[in-house]
């Protein structure tokens, strides 16, 4: 409806119809070979630069949100990673190491700005010891982290433990670098896992 | 006078089993228990070997030579009436198997030809160095099999006992079920005692091709059978079966937390046993009587062994308290008391504790010595004798530990171990019903594996070869249906 061209064929169209007025038949005569004035051009370039205008605006702010929106699906993703990272512990311990509070304190920002998530705790040893004791250290670990959290005000009914002793191994392997990648605990998350959003 | 001559020339012919048994006994006292004197019977080479070959802190080791006579038994070829001569064959063959390995006769195997059909000529056989004298029949008769055998006292020169009992078709899975339960019957014949031949191991193992899950499997006595009981790809952990043979608990992480199910094999179904509350339940054992079972329950605030009658699900009932774990409980084949691994004198040094199944005050029963340590675990009680079996670790040549299998013998006071094991690692032991031959886990340098151990004879045998097996437990033995015998016991009441 905003062409330009078509609003000066329906002007001369309503021209048209109002010299047909009066009943009387007249020699149709053919319209002189007008071209559409200066203002008209301007008024029509003017309309045109406006919409060009709002459709890049329109454009600017859609990107705008799609950004947006991607950061927020990036810094969700980037949280829920942090929140499932492994911890690890040194041989026959389950105390918090610092290189595993500092991963535990990065946890919890998460767990405070999303309330509804739970999460299961699943605790694990390296191969050495009777398999009943790993069951138990595996355990110690988890229950360590769990207290760890409720430490900070984190409410422990958003946690269940689980301990897998030795018997899944992160590596295989009789060797330190195996034993240390499989005395830790890992994050399983259990409720509210579609909804977090990032610290 | 002929006859003792011949007796006595014969009686050297037989090859005389020699037992070589290693036995630890424990120096001093320890509290509750009293230690034996260590009067025990002290080879000089042995114990030079046996200082060799590893020490235990606080206990000296010993070898004890046993001497016993094993009676030679020849198997007649088993007849056939109305049946292809092979199923004869295949009746024969497991039931020489059997009886071999039941430790307990010497099979006579290049036996002379017999023509004659006409009864057993007992001067014959005594001449050619027999004690008993074997003979069976399959017959078929309107589609029906079966299996008559007769034992023949060839030293009194009659017929000792004879039976007659269905057969299933050779194609039947119960078909070698059938012919175990004659060769038990034959050992009862002889010994007054036990056999182990009908019965069955349940382990668990990685599945072929499936890195991260643990299955349960179970293989007849003789390592014919093998066969996978779960298919839950996921992990199953320490399968117990019930005292009646029908059913095996073990634990399970397909819920995402280990829970104790139990399987019921006659009907392949299952179900879940124990409390429903939360918690992690690991290491069920039952109760002799079947209705009730000892588990370890671990949660945020405790974690000990309880028990819980399985029968009308209720009555969860905690054993034992304190922080300190107490794990792998096994009741006493009277039900009255449980042995258990104890974790109280620190994480690497578990012992072995008996305490009343009520729950009280626990005593150790391994040579736990202050300040020495001592690794002991996986007790499993006898379920014939007030005996354990247990897994140990010894201190090898060099800095190598080693693990054996010893036995605790209980009416001694507990104090004397019985080293069974002399080379690999091996752990997981557990009697069979015959109070006698134990199956563990073994690791040699050419693979683990589950093997067989006579406690009497020391003999060990391979039960399933090149296999990762862990957790191993022996069934009792099996009666027709799969399930056990309701009665035990020998004509000579030869059961304890």
């Amino acid at each position: 409806m905003s062409n330009p061209r078509f609003v000066l064929v329906a002007l001369a169209v309503s021209l048209l119809v109002i010299g047909c007025g009066g009943g009387q038949e007249q020699v149709m005569e053919d319209p002189a070979p007008t071209g559409p004035t200066p203002e008209e051009l301007a008024e029509a370039q003017r309309i045109e630069d406006s919409i060009r205008a709002y459709n890049a605006e329109q454009a600017r702010l859609q990107a705008e949100r799609e950004a947006e929106a991607r950061e927020t699906a990036r810094r969700a993703a980037a949280a829920r990673n942090t929140l499932m990272q492994a911890v690890y512990f040194d041989y026959d311990e389950s105390n918090i190491r610092t290189d595993t509070e500092t991963a535990l304190r990065a946890k919890m920002e998460i767990l405070r700005a999303n309330p509804g998530v739970m999460l299961r705790m699943e605790g694990h040893a390296d191969e050495r010891g009777t398999s009943e004791y790993n069951i138990a250290l595996g355990n110690e670990r988890a229950e360590s982290v769990i207290q760890f959290l409720t430490g900070f005000g984190i409410s422990a009914d958003r946690f269940t433990s689980v301990s897998y002793g030795e018997e899944q191994p992160a590596m295989q392997g009789s060797n330190e670098d195996a034993w240390a990648l499989n005395r830790r605990v890992e994050f399983v998350i259990t409720a509210g896992g579609d909804a977090i959003v990032g610290g | 006078m002929m006859e003792t001559a011949v007796r006595t020339l014969t009686q050297s012919r037989r090859p005389p089993r020699t037992a070589f048994l290693a036995s630890i006994v424990a120096h001093g006292r320890r509290a509750g228990i009293p230690a034996l004197a260590t009067a025990a019977v002290a080879v000089a080479p042995a114990l030079l070997a046996a200082q060799e070959e590893g020490v235990i802190p606080g206990v000296a080791l010993t070898l004890l030579y046993e001497n016993r006579y094993v009676p030679p038994i020849a198997i007649l070829p088993i007849a056939t009436t109305g049946d292809s001569p092979e199923v004869g064959e295949r009746v024969g063959a497991i039931l020489a198997r059997d009886l071999d390995y039941s430790d307990r006769f010497v099979i006579v195997d290049s036996l002379p030809a017999v023509f004659s059909d006409e009864g057993v000529e007992y001067g014959f056989w005594d001449q050619y160095g027999v004690d008993w004298l074997l003979t069976g029949r399959v017959e078929r008769v309107a589609g029906s099999r079966f299996l008559s055998v007769e034992l023949h006292d060839i030293v009194t020169a009659d017929l000792r006992a004879r039976t007659r009992v269905p057969l299933p078709a050779p194609d039947h899975p119960d078909f070698r079920m059938a012919v175990h339960r004659v060769s038990d019957q034959v050992v009862m014949w002889v010994t007054g005692e036990q056999g182990m031949a009908a019965s069955r191991i349940v382990f668990r193992m990685r599945p072929f091709g499936d890195p991260d899950s643990k299955e349960l499997y179970m293989v007849d006595s003789d390592g014919a059978n093998l066969r996978r009981l779960t298919w839950d790809s996921d992990l199953a952990i320490s399968p117990a079966w019930s005292p009646d043979g029908a059913r095996i608990a073990y634990t399970s992480y397909k819920t995402g937390v280990p829970r104790i199910f139990e399987l019921d094999l006659a009907r392949n179904t299952e179900r879940s046993i124990g409390p429903a509350n939360e918690g992690q339940h690991h290491m069920p054992a039952y109760h002799p009587h079947g209705g009730e079972i000892v588990f370890r329950l671990m949660s945020r605030s405790v974690d000990g062994l309880f028990s819980y009658n399985i029968r009308d699900d209720c009555c969860l009932r905690q054993l034992v308290s304190g922080l300190s774990e107490n794990v792998q409980p096994s009741y006493s084949r009277d039900g009255r008391s449980i042995v258990f691994v104890s974790l109280r004198f620190g994480s690497h040094t578990p012992q072995v504790l008996i305490m009343p199944s009520e729950g009280g005050r626990p005593q150790t029963l391994s040579p736990y010595r202050y300040g020495q340590g001592g690794f002991f675990t996986d007790p499993d009680w006898s379920p014939l004798a007030d005996q354990v079996a247990f897994a140990g670790r010894i201190q090898g040549r060099g800095t190598y530990a080693r693990y054996h299998i010893f036995i605790a013998d209980l009416d001694e006071g507990g104090s004397r171990l019985t080293q069974l094991t002399r080379e690999g690692n091996n752990e997981d032991p557990s009697w069979a019903p015959d109070g006698r031959h134990i199956v563990f886990i073994g690791e040699r340098s050419n693979g683990t594996g589950v093997f067989v151990v006579d406690s009497v004879t020391g003999r060990t045998r391979v039960l399933v070869a090149n296999v990762d097996a862990e957790d191993t437990d022996w069934s009792p033995s099996l009666g027709a249906d799969g399930a056990s015998r309701s009665t035990r016991g020998g004509p000579q009441g030869g059961i304890r």
